[in-house]
């Protein structure tokens, strides 16, 4: 069985910083797996494990996420190969055209049984491209899983919705979205990483490019409310009654 | 123009319906299984009967066919992870995406938020317009319509899902929506039995208690459906209390709306306290029993 999982590259939003007017500022921000990718590639790694099966990552994002160390900290996750776009035509891709370039990216990896999504990417956290991808690829997806198995060619998989836990069956092939709570992300040690380095990785431009459907008219930080920063220190005489005269005052 | 609706809950499909209503001159309600058909909130319901054993989410083909027929140029749907599918594969379905989590809609686009609020974000479908929204944004308007419904021909999947059981999540009770008050714990509280200091600070405001993301998420403190922050509760209470909460970003876009932020940290540093009303340096332990004597 080959397992595919896919992830997204995104800036690291501890480094976003806000410009003066309002607009995001991402020189500073490294490139780095999107959070809930991370549980994808353990839940593949694991079921993999389990199941005796290989784990293949992809991604298709701009030039920049050709990052050696990213691919070793990909590589790292009991990943056994990874294939990348990495081309400026698949910058900022919108749900449509990422299912799209996921789906060119697919075609070199060959033959695969099921694709592992993450739960929503960090920036757009749309919960989109999992679904899409299944559309356009022509198979089934479940999405929000929170445990999954595979017996044979039919996946079993537990989705933890709003106010039920669907068990749900389907046959391979399908696209499968975990949940953050799927699967807890390994720390690659030094050995892991070591050999992630030495592990096939085939990075690619884009062949065609990718439409979008969606064009971006503004993006700004929103207004942050101006808070009155009261602050008072416990050591300071009468701090506690103070403090709460002003809470019960707020209430 | 004409709207399509799509909601899983009845309340949600009368509000969706009004919101339709102010942006469309055509509104199609769907419905799809069992639940109770609103009655005069669109001036068509489409409804699909789910056969023996199918899975909500494989009603997306029957959508798409209901689609293709109706032609709308808009297309609101109720945020739900049953519908986040059937709507992803109806934008697959239509070339275009969804706007998803829409905060606002203008006359041109849709605003929702960027990196988990950091930024808000306005967005222009270039084909047909596809939005989840609360329905509580159309919470104001009336709804209209007739009492047609039409049943749809079942258009079944490709490779259908098989549904082998559904099991209720049990809810620990609290809306901490509905809650005038909120008090957050957070990563200062060191062992889980000093969540009863936070429980007693509730006991005497009258809160319901919340929590940041590793106090559910890793230690297991508290239930999931309590987590405030990026892709968990998104609250606007009237007053909100962090406890031991630094004021990640990531934090801080679940609450940065509230009418009055209140913060308790032992690190004067801590981001939450430029971000704060009312902030109060000290240690939770030390601090807490002696607010919850005073108050």
């Amino acid at each position: 069985m080959k397992i595919v999982v896919s992830f997204k590259v995104v800036h690291d939003d501890q480094d976003i910083q806000v410009a003066g007017d309002g607009s995001l500022d991402f020189s500073k921000a490294h490139q780095v797996v999107s959070t809930y990718d991370l549980n994808a590639l353990e839940a593949a790694a694991q079921l993999a494990s389990a199941t005796g099966a290989s784990v293949v990552a992809i991604s298709a994002g701009s030039s920049a996420i050709d990052d050696s160390k990213l691919k070793k900290n990909v590589l790292a996750r009991g990943v056994d190969e990874l294939f990348m776009t990495a081309d400026d035509a698949c910058a900022n891709m919108d749900a449509f055209a990422s299912a799209e370039a996921l789906t060119a990216l697919l075609e070199k990896v060959g033959d695969y049984d099921l694709v592992v999504c993450g739960d929503g990417s960090a920036d757009n956290y749309a919960q989109q491209v999992d679904v899409q991808l299944g559309a356009k690829l022509g198979i089934p997806v479940i999405t929000a899983a929170t445990k999954l198995s595979v017996e044979g060619n039919i996946l079993e998989v537990e989705r933890t919705l709003e106010d039920v836990v669907e068990t749900v069956r389907v046959a391979l092939p399908a696209v499968v979205s975990v949940a953050p709570d799927a699967a807890l992300p390994r720390i690659p040690g030094m050995k892991d990483i070591v050999s992630a380095g030495k592990k096939p990785a085939e990075v690619g431009g884009a062949e065609t490019s990718f439409v979008n459907t969606l064009e971006v008219l503004d993006c700004r930080a929103p207004k942050q409310a101006d808070r009155a920063k009261v602050i008072i220190d416990i050591a300071e005489e009468g701090a506690l009654s103070r403090f709460a005269a002003a809470l019960k005052a707020a209430l | 123009m004409k709207a399509l609706v799509l909601a899983e809950r009845f309340d949600a499909a009368g509000k969706l319906c009004a919101g339709a209503r102010s942006l469309a001159d055509e509104v199609v309600l769907v419905v799809i299984g069992e639940g109770q058909i609103p009655r005069g909130v669109a001036d068509k319901v489409v409804h699909i009967a789910l056969p023996q054993g199918a899975v909500y989410d494989d009603a997306a083909d029957t959508v798409n066919a209901i689609f293709d027929a109706q032609a709308p140029e808009l297309v609101l749907v109720e945020p739900t992870r049953h519908l986040k599918v059937i709507a992803g594969k109806l934008a697959a379905h239509a070339k275009t995406s969804v706007i998803t989590d829409v905060l606002e809609l203008d006359g041109e686009g849709a605003t929702n938020m960027y990196f988990g609020g950091v930024a808000h974000r306005r967005l222009k479908a270039l084909r047909t317009a596809i939005y989840t929204i609360n329905p509580e944004t159309f919470a104001e308007l009336p709804a209209s319509g007739t009492d047609a419904i039409e049943e749809a021909a079942w258009v079944a999947p490709q490779t259908p899902l098989e549904l082998v059981a559904v099991a209720p999540i049990e809810k620990s009770g609290v809306d901490l929506f509905k809650a005038d008050v909120i008090v957050a714990a957070g990563r200062g509280f060191a062992e889980e039995s000093d969540l009863d200091l936070a429980r007693g600070l509730c006991d005497k405001l009258g809160a319901g208690l919340g929590c940041s993301r590793p106090l559910t998420e890793g230690l297991n403190w508290l239930p999931t459906e309590v987590y405030i922050g990026v892709s968990g509760l998104m609250l606007t209470p009237k007053v909100y209390v962090a406890v031991g909460i630094s004021g990640q970003m990531q934090h801080m876009v679940g609450c940065n709306r509230a009418g009055t932020i209140v913060a308790i940290n032992k690190d004067k540093n801590a981001p939450i306290l430029k971000q704060c009303d009312l902030g109060l340096v000290g240690d939770i332990k030390e601090v807490l029993p002696a607010l919850i004597d005073v108050l």
